[in-house]
């Protein structure tokens, strides 16, 4: 039986800044909110070509599909480590974040 | 401390504007990635989850004030103003930018650092002793050996493309602080039965998802022979090595199939038959090298000074950390103290912009402007008089690094996981964090004593947790993090891997977990002078099992 087909979105790195971008129909943008979603197969792969011509134009990074979910209205990741890069951060507090909070519980 | 000679200014300058112009080709597309990646990662420059992230090599863990003040002005100038000090003695910069890499290594090349060799196949920083020089039962100081290991690996003709990474580790002393049965080369300094120093050499050592200890394959090598003898393990494992399958292309697989003896046997045929002059280091350049790693200049005083033994009774606190973090030097009156980097519910071997000030101005101030960074992600003030320690011990408070638990339950090794890394399959910073939280009362860690936790985001154990004596390691099962606990490992000279205690526990279970094994090893503990080790050893696997899947009553 075929794999049922669930939405996606395209995700690569930024050249210079290194971190996660998604295609929208306003170019690259941090915010997967914004990102364009691919409702079926077609349209994935024209999804994918575009995130592979942001590549060719030294823009992105590795781009590739990420399967999400709309149960919000806006396209959020099925996997934990598409959804932690999506977040743009880490899950806890870190650096200069972590260090007074954590101090003051010890 | 090494210092560069004009040689190695030379060297490390030029490879920075190679770089920058590697950089700038990319940059404006005359490069793409395919072409760039491999430049980059010779560089220590990676990619990761939300950054590219830069590995810089602190060489044997070494470094003085001024080292340690750059690496303060790279987090806080091209970073996010903090760092992550590695397993493997160096430093991380998750946040930095592709156009801000050149400028960073230059500001590195400045303090004589760079990021050379950090990554790739080629042959990594080579580890040592945090202890190095100072332990009063070394034979030798490691990182002698080290820094010429150094200036013959870096940028090796043949070595700089082997078929895997490639990690050597040194110890000076029989009580090994530097993992080196688990390194692709492991290195003892020895003496002979006539007195003549040496090597004890090991082979074939790793962890990663074929974890092995590694075997003897030299039980003396005159040290004459050093980088011959290396050179000759490198060339068989080069040409025998698989290249066909990275998970099998280290060379303990090859180690492993071929069979000890007739790696052995390999391994001198190519040492008999090269020109071993041509390649070992000349005498006078060792002890050029050597001289560099002279004890400082510390005059002997009082084992017990008045002040600190007075602070020691009035400060428990205080007592505690002089027990757990400090380490006999052999010079009277002075000790090794561990600054620990892992307070309660941070994150493991993080430190801000402004610790690594403080920490560079305390060992200005009471260390003869040296530090250590250590496999176990601390760092060390190598020499500190025990007259000074409680003021060391209260500017590290000021800066929320006085936690008085080194080798206790919360001096825990985790790698950055699914918060920072491409390759991980689950989280272990906050797994880390949660454990470090569960033990955080400095009596219940002095009860239950030397307890070491590692924690690994994926099975390429960058947490080294298969030495663990509980190892932590973080999969993926479904899309839901999954944890898998071993039990019994160990780094040191009885190193050994850790045995699974069955199927894994949920995210949020693990600190649960980590418990009930601690409460077993209490329970079942021959008295408070048995480490969890030692009892592990002795009763076997069954009570944990029973502790953790019998069906609850």
């Amino acid at each position: 039986m075929a794999k049922e087909f669930k939405p996606v979105v395209v995700t690569a790195n930024d050249l210079i800044e290194g971190d996660s971008v998604f295609l929208s129909a306003q170019g690259w943008v941090r915010d997967i909110a914004r990102a364009h979603v691919a409702y079926d197969a077609d349209a994935a792969q024209a999804l994918e070509a575009d995130g592979l011509a942001g590549e060719t134009a030294n823009i992105v990074i590795g781009p590739y599909l990420v399967e999400v979910l709309l149960a919000t209205g806006h396209p959020v990741p099925v996997l934990r480590r598409e959804q932690i890069r999506a977040d743009g951060v880490p899950t806890i507090p870190v650096g200069l974040d972590a260090q007074p909070v954590e101090r003051a519980a010890a | 401390m090494y210092r560069y000679d004009e040689f190695d200014h030379r060297f490390v300058t030029e490879r920075v504007a190679e770089f920058r112009d590697q950089v700038s080709r990319r940059l404006t597309g005359a490069l793409n990635e395919a072409e760039f990646k491999p430049l980059r990662l010779m560089n220590g420059l990676y990619l990761q989850l939300h950054a590219y992230m830069l590995r810089v090599a602190i060489p044997y863990g070494s470094l003085d004030a001024r080292q340690m003040r750059m690496l303060a002005h790279i987090a806080e100038t091209w970073d996010k103003g903090y760092g992550h000090f590695t397993t493997r003695q160096n430093i991380q910069f998750n946040w930095p930018k592709l156009k801000d890499v050149p400028d960073i290594l230059d500001a590195l090349a400045s303090v004589e650092m760079h990021a050379i060799q950090t990554s790739g196949n080629c042959i990594r920083n080579v580890t040592s002793d945090p202890y190095a020089g100072l332990a009063p039962e070394e034979i030798e100081d490691p990182r002698i050996t080290a820094e010429i290991l150094r200036q013959w690996s870096s940028l090796h003709p043949e070595f700089t493309f082997l078929g895997r990474k490639f990690k050597i580790a040194v110890t000076g002393s029989e009580h090994d602080r530097a993992a080196i049965k688990v390194h692709d080369i492991g290195l003892q300094i020895v003496k002979d039965d006539s007195g003549e120093t040496g090597y004890r050499v090991l082979v074939g050592g790793g962890l990663g998802r074929t974890p092995m200890i590694g075997k003897v394959i030299r039980d003396f090598l005159p040290k004459a022979d050093l980088l011959p003898y290396v050179e000759a393990v490198l060339r068989v494992y080069n040409l025998h090595g698989r290249r066909d399958n990275k998970y099998k292309a280290r060379i303990k697989i090859l180690v492993h199939e071929t069979g000890i003896d007739e790696f052995r046997a390999q391994v001198e045929a190519e040492f008999t038959s090269m020109d071993r002059d041509s390649v070992a280091a000349p005498d006078d350049e060792m002890a050029r090298i050597a001289a560099y790693f002279a004890l400082p200049d510390l005059a002997e005083k009082p084992d017990a000074p008045v002040e600190v033994e007075r602070m020691k009774k009035l400060d428990p606190d205080f007592a505690q950390w002089v027990t757990r973090n400090t380490y006999p030097h052999r010079v009277p009156g002075h000790v090794a103290a561990t600054i620990s980097l892992k307070p309660i519910g941070g994150a493991p071997g993080d430190a801000t912009a402004e610790q690594m000030r403080a920490m560079a101005d305390l060992a200005e101030r009471f260390s003869a402007d040296e530090l250590r960074i250590t496999h176990e992600q601390n760092v060390v003030l190598p020499h500190v008089a025990i007259g000074d320690l409680y003021k060391v011990y209260r500017g590290l408070a000021a800066i929320g690094l006085d936690a008085p638990n080194k080798g206790l339950v919360t001096d825990i090794i985790a790698c950055p996981g699914l918060d920072y890394c491409a390759l991980a399959t689950a989280r272990s910073i906050p797994v880390a964090q949660a454990v470090s939280k569960r033990f955080a009362s400095n009596a219940r860690q002095r009860e239950i004593g030397p307890l070491s936790i590692k924690i690994s985001g994926c099975i390429n154990a960058c947490g080294h947790h298969h030495i663990g004596h509980i190892g932590i390691l973080g999969l993926d099962k479904a899309g839901v993090e999954s944890y898998q606990i071993t039990l019994g490992g160990e780094s040191t000279e009885e190193a050994a891997l850790g045995d699974r205690t069955g199927p894994g526990f949920g995210y949020d279970e693990v600190p649960d977990v980590v418990e009930k094994i601690v409460e077993t090893y209490l329970a079942v503990r021959d008295g408070p002078r048995e480490t969890f080790l030692q009892t592990y050893r002795r009763i076997g696997m069954e009570p944990f099992k029973e502790a953790l899947y019998a069906p609850a009553h």
